[in-house]
């Protein structure tokens, strides 16, 4: 006990002595991201545009001239290390907003960042996150969470109202049916109740929901339940690595269904790794276009993605991009907090509401418009659906994979959600 | 009743079920030897079936080569980790390995992230048809490779653990380390010998669960989803390992196939064999073939 | 732990004697001025170091239980991290739904996440050894199972809050104030597992430990003590959880899977098994290292080394092999827990300058 006291006050003077050198001038900001552990494919991704967009930024000017001041750090996806990072952030030398990640750690220091006024800008689109007052009465009110991009639940509201479009326009008759598939684990179940009664009022045939766990594993039982029970469209809510697992064991039991996935359960990886087993599946975006196609935000993009590959051949990830409007956004609330009475954390928060529609500079067509209010933090309601499509063997270099055009993702449409009060918070 | 559904999934069970006991299998090797629980067991899997897509993906050797390679380097690998990991702790508490064990997992699995990378891996096709049909199922043929592998593999233990001097040295060294030793048996050349055969085990399952799943660090999950196939099998019997894999396989099927049919509580597939399990044990308190310990003061 | 530990010329006369908390004064005095020292720790520290004190604590607090189980009945258990997590939405249940302020709730968490406990032990009355871990990993599924589908309970996809902790109507908020409701657990939960030991019951388990043939002999209800350790390890995790819940505020159920019991279990190895004061300085080391692992890269990062290698962002892979290693190397040196290594540097300054 004494030992572990006097340790962490000599430990405690050396971190003083090494924060004291910092410029005090520059904003502080946090960031947490998942390089190494359980999310990290995607993480990494999502990360290194964060990364990446706020070095730019610094080489740019920075926010009105004043230099970022942003600490990265790799929590391994683990709650004990989020929390005690958040910690060193907020004592002493407070930072004004923090780029958080995934539902580990965002969830975990939902109600700090709720005590300590500090905006919490993440990667976990569970709509809970977007009621700031609580009035939704679903949950807890979360006023310092924002996020880029359609939740969870609005992403599966999307890809239903396409199905039953899909439906009719394949001029099929009676009614579809629509099965939620996932973990019986917070994250997937996110969006189920959403997804259930939404499918319901369009005229589906809900079946009941089919567990498979969020590891890789041997989900043919599962397959075979979907084939018997002859689901038309099945959710697919895990995250990546068993997603792949379903589509292959399904492609292999000969299931015809059509997948619709989560956002973080499909993308060019994933596609990759699944090989023909992940052709024609339906996933949301947070942009509007992926890596390669032309819009005039995508130069700002470019310039970014040159920050950690010179080279600028590295082939993003539709996370990397996504990325980096999330990094734009906090970058102009930043902006707009100095220019009206300094960088803390309540003036951020403010800032989020200073625009509706709003696009960061340069971004147009890369970026969503968003409107964040004090009544709702659902920022955007577009939500653009895309189909992957896989033509041959996947192996070898994404770069190489993408250039040959094996893997396409190919736009299938944008739903324009109306912005429904009873939608808020699930 | 869906009889179709029943036998497609009781088929399947089976086939799965072989490939749960082959993981089995190599987690009962080192603790038959070694009475070490290795949680690291999931993340030797996990080496193999990248050791063999690396072969084949960065080296382009065909899948006949490169199996024999991965083998081969996994018997190395396992003797090398018991050399530099687990030789300096032999003699002391077990408990104490058994952490030894859950720190290699940590090294080992950062270790393939970073050789790697973090993004899951499509495996290269080895076979012309991905999947052959059976009683109206269609089985990925790898799983058949791994039913016949399998198969192969128990036969070569039995018949090592019976006629050879090897297997011999093992399992007097399980029996009584002390005695083994008085007897001239290296202990430590058994205990390398035990973790790399336990290794090369748990190659061939990683490859084959590399090939239905692509390769993905979270292969490493079967590690530890086989615990209850060894402790229903006998922590110490390697043809009870197999049984337990297969009856785990099935059961987790029937509990699909229950759930699916006719009580859509969903989840019954992860959670229902711990009920059956338990209820087993409690007939059977040292599994189906594990020895009974008979303990004298 | 052991009699071999003892000092020559050590001699008990007095059953008083033997069953003492502190063999000396000084020792009592040295527990007494830790105490004082650690109540001091919100004045020096700051949130940061703060809260990784309050981890300690709270983690402290479960591993102790799970060493009852570990260290004194010898049942590895791997699901000790459900325990946890059910004791948290135990208390944030009570404090939100049910009108019973944080102080009432923490210890009623323990109780019924105990009760939870002893039904999972129920299978001791047949098995042992590796197989009763069976009844541990299946606690492991089936609550976190129950977790997902009671949304009354634990608030289902959405997490559940918990009410912060409140005494005669003044609510402690924010970590220097909570250090001290920690701090308070720590010492009772301490204290009360020391005394344990010291009881009927506790020298039960102990026989059970030693050799639990001979204790059975002596007429000792195997069973009763087995089961009992469930239990009481369930309860011990029940308040850390319990204490988890009310400092988050929110109970997320992200993160709490087999790793999180691992790591648990990590704790009191490394700590010792069967060494109270070493299951804190195991908690301490496991909760502190990746700390320091992350203060090391920090300070490679961009640095001529990290420059030289081309590190980059694969340092933190580095660091997650590095944890590895440092555990590795730590268990090679002193397989016996830092419990052990405590007591070799008291006897080595004890016996200064003769010490061979």
């Amino acid at each position: 006990m004494r030992m572990k006291t006097l340790l962490g006050t000599a430990a405690l003077t050396l971190l003083m002595s090494a924060s004291g050198a910092l410029a005090q001038s520059a904003i502080r900001i946090g960031h947490l991201a998942d390089y190494s552990g359980g999310t990290s494919d995607v993480g990494t991704p999502y990360g290194q545009a964060v990364a990446d967009t706020f070095a730019w930024i610094n080489k740019n000017g920075g926010i009105n001239g004043t230099k970022v001041d942003i600490e990265t750090v790799d929590y391994g996806y683990q709650v004990p290390r989020a929390v005690a990072q958040y910690k060193k952030w907020t004592g002493s030398n407070k930072v004004a907003a923090i780029m958080g990640w995934g539902t580990a750690d965002t969830e975990a220091l939902t109600g700090f960042v709720a005590q300590d006024k500090i905006p919490f800008f993440s990667a976990s689109y569970a709509a809970q996150l977007t009621d700031p007052t609580g009035a939704g009465g679903k949950a807890k009110a979360a006023p310092y969470n924002f996020f880029y991009g359609p939740s969870y639940s609005d992403a599966l509201r999307a890809e239903l109202t396409w199905a039953a479009e899909d439906w009719k326009a394949k001029g099929k008759s009676g009614k579809p049916k629509f099965v939620h598939m996932g973990a019986n684990h917070p994250y997937p179940n996110a969006p189920k109740e959403a997804g259930e009664q939404l499918a319901k009022e369009l005229g589906f045939d809900v079946l009941p929901p089919l567990v498979f766990a969020l590891s890789p594993g041997d989900y043919s039982a599962q397959c075979l339940s979907l084939k018997s029970a002859g689901a038309n469209y099945a959710y697919l809510g895990n995250t990546a690595a068993s997603n792949i697992s379903v589509m292959k064991a399904c492609k292999t039991a000969g299931v015809d269904v059509q997948f619709l996935s989560n956002v973080w359960g499909m993308d060019e990886n994933a596609a990759k790794a699944a090989g023909d087993a992940a052709d024609g599946v339906v996933f949301p975006l947070r942009t509007p276009v992926a890596w390669g196609a032309s819009a005039p935000g995508m130069k700002i993009v470019g310039e970014i993605s040159k920050i950690s590959d010179q080279s600028g051949a590295a082939y993003r990830p539709v996370h990397y991009i996504a990325g980096v409007c999330s990094a734009l956004f906090m970058k102009e609330a930043l902006e707009w907090a100095a220019k009206n009475g300094g960088v803390t954390g309540e003036n951020v928060q403010k800032a989020f509401y200073h625009k509706a529609n709003w696009v960061p500079a340069g971004m147009e067509g890369v970026c969503n418009p968003s409107t964040w209010t004090e009544k709702d933090h659902r920022g955007t309601m577009a939500v653009d659906l895309y189909r992957s499509k896989v033509s041959g063997a996947t192996d070898g270099d994404l770069n190489d994979v993408m250039k040959k055009g094996t893997i396409k993702l190919e736009k299938v449409k944008t739903v324009e959600l109306p912005r429904k009060s009873e939608w808020l918070g699930w | 009743m869906n009889t179709q559904l029943l036998i497609q999934l009781l088929v399947n069970g089976l086939v799965v079920g072989t490939l749960y006991g082959v993981v089995a299998m190599s987690f009962v090797l080192i603790y038959k030897a070694t009475q070490v629980v290795n949680f690291a067991q999931g993340e030797l899997l996990l080496v193999g079936a990248w050791v063999c897509w690396a072969l084949m993906v960065k080296y382009q050797l065909p899948f006949y080569l490169s199996m024999p390679i991965t083998m081969a380097f996994m018997f190395v690998f396992g003797i090398l980790i018991q050399l530099v990991f687990l030789r300096p702790m032999i003699g002391e508490p077990i408990i104490s390995v058994i952490m030894v064990t859950i720190a290699l997992s940590t090294v080992l699995q950062a270790a393939m992230k970073w050789i790697f990378g973090v993004n899951p891996q499509p495996f290269p096709q080895i076979f012309t048809s991905q999947s052959v049909g059976f009683l109206g199922l269609q089985i990925q043929t790898v799983y058949v490779m791994s039913l016949v592998v399998s198969m192969a593999m128990i036969a070569a233990m039995a018949w090592f653990f019976q006629s050879s001097k090897h297997g011999l040295a093992m399992r007097a060294t399980a029996f009584n380390q002390q005695v083994a030793q008085s007897l001239g048996i290296s202990v430590k050349s058994v205990f390398a010998m035990s973790w790399a055969i336990s290794a090369t085990v748990s190659a061939v399952a990683g490859v084959v669960v590399a090939v239905v799943n692509g390769v993905s660090s979270g292969l490493s999950i079967y590690g530890i989803k086989v615990f209850p196939a060894v402790i229903l099998g006998g922590l110490d019997s390697i043809g009870g390992a197999v049984l337990g894999g297969i009856i785990i396989g099935l059961l987790e099927n029937f509990a699909q196939f229950i759930d699916g049919e006719f009580l859509h509580w969903g989840n019954l597939y992860e959670v229902a064999p711990f009920y059956v399990l338990i209820i087993i044990l409690m007939i059977k308190p040292y599994g189906l073939f594990g020895t009974r310990d008979i303990e004298r003061v | 732990m052991t009699t071999s530990q003892i000092p020559a010329g050590d001699f008990r006369t007095s059953y008083a004697a033997d069953t003492t908390i502190f063999p000396t004064v000084t020792s009592r005095n040295a527990a007494i001025l830790g105490v004082l020292l650690c109540a001091c720790a919100p004045f020096v520290f700051n949130d940061y170091w703060l809260s990784l004190l309050i981890s300690i604590g709270i983690y402290g607090i479960a591993a102790l239980g799970l060493n009852i189980l570990l260290g004194f009945t010898g049942q590895i258990s791997i699901g000790h991290a459900a325990f946890f997590l059910f004791g948290a939405f135990t208390s944030a249940y009570l404090s939100t739904k049910l009108p019973i302020p944080a102080f009432f709730a923490i210890p009623l968490a323990g109780v019924v996440t105990a009760l939870v406990g002893l039904v999972f032990g129920l299978p001791a009355a047949r098995l042992k050894g590796l197989y009763l871990a069976i009844a541990t990993l299946a606690a492991q599924y089936i609550l976190l199972d129950f977790f997902a589908r009671a949304e009354w309970f634990s608030g289902g996809s959405v997490p559940a809050s918990a009410a912060p902790f409140s005494i005669f109507g003044y609510t402690l908020q924010g970590d220097h104030q909570y250090f001290y409701v920690v701090l308070a657990y720590v010492v009772i939960s301490y204290v009360l597992v020391t005394n344990l030991m010291r009881t009927r019951d506790g020298r039960a388990l102990i026989a059970v430990r030693d050799h639990y043939l001979s204790a059975e002999m002596m007429g000792i209800n195997l069973t009763k003590y087995r089961t009992l350790s469930f239990g009481l390890a369930a309860f011990f995790a029940g308040i850390g959880g319990a204490l988890y819940a009310h400092y988050q505020l929110v109970v997320s159920y992200e993160g709490f899977g087999i790793e999180r019991s691992i790591l648990f279990l990590a704790m009191v190895i490394i700590g010792g098994t069967g060494s109270i004061m070493g299951t804190l300085m195991g908690t301490a080391f496991v909760v502190l290292l990746p700390e320091a692992m992350e203060w090391l890269s920090a300070a490679l990062r961009g640095g001529i080394i990290d420059q030289a290698l081309g590190i980059k962002n694969n340092i933190t892979f580095l660091r997650e092999i590095a944890i590895g290693v440092i555990i590795i190397i730590f268990l090679v040196f002193e397989p016996d827990g830092l419990a052990h290594r405590w007591k070799q540097i008291k006897a080595y300054w004890k016996l200064y300058p003769f010490s061979h």
